[in-house]
């Protein structure tokens, strides 16, 4: 193997392992601010195939590529949203709201899909332009650092920027103080006169709209066709990451990139016919992830209340 | 428990509060009218379809309990979902939310083709169904354990470890039958077919319907004896109803939650165990038509009581003939199935929040 190919493989696999981060960590930050707020939504996987779908039909229909983005934004709040209404307002049990919204997404987007591609075969599924990557002046010149950091999709630096973002509004503003306490004491929060329920329903409606989001990149950005749940467990990834990286935006980002690294290893590999075991990789994370669950209890920073429903007038 | 209160006018005081105690009877109407409105769902859903709703239901019906055929096609789908109901049943009594019968499902079927490679074809049937039932028990026993474990010694949440163990399983199985379990005479990832002798009898004869729905309603007997009638069930329900409050009666909280786990992964082993040697025959990717998720619902529909569970998993396994009969006769995309299970799941809990409230008038003075 020479060195030149060697050096093309990992700048090609290093610029996949970004691109194939950038869904999981639209969803993975989304989440972290629902369950910040003590939701735990397991709703992210049907949010994300919603958006993936809504965002192929609307782009498919009008040919605008941002149109689609935004209506994915827009399904994937609106579940975020109802899961909200349900679980903050209704208080009834996050968990199976979240499985129902799964079985519900799943099911209906499968549903939604052969209906308006009814003449459609398998064997050539309707596919759109995707968006262009958008390669930074400069320094998408610099040699392989270039290709790998400064040649992704616009989607991708979004994602990128939304890291250092997220850790600024939880932790550098009295919102985020809030929101924090919401998800570790609710009743002390609620006592300082603060509409927890609101609160919740904005965080776990914005959680909705990042898994939609992610759900748009793989369908607008990564691969421009859909497929009945091109998803593929990448929302219940998300809400690994989220326990992978201690519930703190900075290693969450590192837990998305193991992933995409993962996702982008096995794909590398597909294309240059390599055969290994690629199956035992791809399990390998979540693994990973019951291993930090377990080690990272004595430092965890799972939000205290997280998943308990918070009913102002019990004790 | 109020949760919410409403100010109406300036005396009087509305109150939406929590039921001290729901009646059976009020938990069936929630129950009826989360049916009722998802079949008005259903029938929305194959209208936009373009599809005669009148010609869809007719089909539906006749599909599942049509004639002998339809109805053991429907007890036979049927049969896993009802070993996961019970499984999901057992974990939700000790107020454990597993959501790991799907992993554990799979477990199950690989103890069951596992033992079977073996012992190869040496074991006449009457030893070596007994053993792959057990194998069964046992891979799905173990792969519930393990939540309960992480739970019991380190608290880690039993609902991320089942679903990471769903994953773990689904591509450990992938791995598996890659390369070394692989049929080495099939193009296809799957394992060889079993030996004729560790396959279920047919219980018609000319029919799919195989014993291992027989299995699973002997099943739904002993897990209603199981909760009700020996210590361990006792201690399950008790700490699934107050955990401070069976501490302090002095029972062990680790100890159950292991149990419960196990116990749970055990029984949704045991639809791993029946659907193989009873159906397919040998180990797929795509055995499972989430098969464990579909438990949840059941146990949820089933109010958690064997006696409600065998009616839900029945009803299951008929939309699931129902369905496909549908879209023989008018077209509508099987995938109708899935959406309505998630329908159904959210009217259920709505239905539930009208049923455990109620609006009551309070004193203005107080």
């Amino acid at each position: 193997m020479s060195s030149l190919w060697e050096a093309a493989f990992i700048t090609s696999l290093l610029a996949g392992m970004l691109r194939m981060a950038t869904p999981i960590l639209f969803a993975a930050l989304g989440e972290l601010i629902a369950e910040r707020a003590g939701i735990l939504n397991l709703g992210v996987e049907g949010m994300m195939l919603t958006g993936a779908l809504t965002g192929f039909l609307v782009a498919h229909a009008t040919g605008s590529l941002w149109l689609g983005t935004v209506s994915a934004l827009a399904t994937g709040g609106l579940l975020g949203l109802f899961m909200a209404f349900m679980a903050a307002q209704l208080k009834v049990d996050q968990i199976l709201v979240g499985l129902a919204l799964n079985l519900l997404a799943v099911g209906g987007t499968t549903y939604a899909y052969r209906l308006a591609f009814k003449d459609v075969g398998a064997k050539n599924p309707s596919t759109i332009a995707t968006f262009e990557t958008l390669n930074i002046p400069l320094l998408s010149k610099i040699p392989f650092i270039g290709e790998v950091l400064f040649s992704q999709h616009l989607l991708t630096y979004i994602a990128l920027v939304l890291v250092p973002a997220t850790y600024f509004l939880l932790y550098r503003t009295k919102y985020g103080l809030e929101l924090r306490g919401i998800g570790d004491n609710p009743r002390a929060v609620d006592m300082r006169g603060i509409n927890n329920i609101r609160r919740q329903v904005l965080a776990v409606t914005f959680g909705g709209m990042m898994a939609g989001l992610g759900g748009a990149f793989l369908t607008l950005a990564a691969t421009g066709l859909f497929v009945p749940e091109v998803s593929a467990g990448r929302g219940w990834i998300a809400i690994a990451v989220v326990i992978f990286g201690n519930w703190r935006p900075q290693w969450i980002l590192i837990g998305a990139l193991l992933f995409g690294l993962v996702e982008s290893i096995q794909l590398s590999l597909q294309a240059v016919g390599v055969k290994v075991a690629h199956e035992f990789l791809l399990g390998l994370p979540y693994l990973l992830t019951i291993v930090a669950l377990v080690f990272n209890r004595s430092r965890s920073q799972s939000p205290l209340a997280l998943g308990i429903p918070y009913h102002r007038e019990s004790r | 428990m109020a949760v919410q209160q409403l100010r109406k006018s300036a005396g009087a005081r509305w109150k939406i509060e929590r039921r001290p105690d729901v009646s059976t009877g009020r938990q069936f109407v929630a129950i009826l009218l989360a049916l009722g409105v998802s079949f008005v769902v259903s029938a929305v859903l194959i209208a936009v379809a373009g599809a005669s709703v009148g010609r869809a239901a007719v089909a539906a019906l006749h599909g599942a309990f049509g004639d002998l055929r339809a109805i053991a096609e429907t007890l036979l789908q049927a049969t896993p979902i009802l070993f996961t109901g019970l499984a999901v049943t057992v974990a939700f009594r000790a107020r454990l939310f597993s959501i790991g019968a799907e992993g554990q499902f799979f477990a199950g079927a690989m103890g069951a083709v596992w033992v079977c490679m073996l012992v190869g074809d040496r074991l006449p049937s009457a030893v070596l169904i007994p053993l792959v039932v057990v194998a069964g028990l046992v891979g799905g026993g173990i792969w519930g354990a393990i939540p309960g474990l992480l739970k019991a010694k380190y608290d880690a949440s039993e609902i991320i470890v089942t679903v990471m163990l769903n994953f773990v399983i689904f591509f450990f199985l992938a791995f598996l039958l890659g390369d070394a379990w692989r049929d080495p005479s099939s193009f296809y990832y799957q394992t060889p077919r079993m030996p004729a002798a560790a396959q279920f009898p047919e219980l018609i004869p000319g029919m799919r319907l195989h014993w291992g729905f027989v299995l699973a309603l002997a099943c739904a007997a002993m897990v209603y004896v199981f909760l009700w009638k020996t210590a361990w069930g006792y201690e399950i329900r008790a700490v699934g109803i107050n955990a401070e409050a069976a501490r302090y009666k002095g029972i062990s909280i680790p100890k159950v939650t292991v149990v419960a786990m196990a116990v749970s992964g055990a029984i949704a082993g045991l639809a791993g165990a029946s659907e193989v040697p009873g159906l397919h025959q040998r180990l797929v990717l795509d055995l499972s038509s989430g098969f464990g998720f579909t438990g949840i619902i059941i146990a949820m529909l089933g109010r958690l009581h064997p006696l409600g569970v065998v009616p839900a998993a029945i009803l299951f396994g008929a939309s699931v003939t129902g369905i496909s009969a549908m879209q023989i006769a008018v077209n509508v995309p099987v995938a109708i199935n899935q959406a309505i299970q998630g329908v159904i799941l959210i009217f259920l809990l709505m239905a539930d929040v009208l049923v455990r409230y109620r609006v009551r008038r309070t004193n203005p003075r107080v």
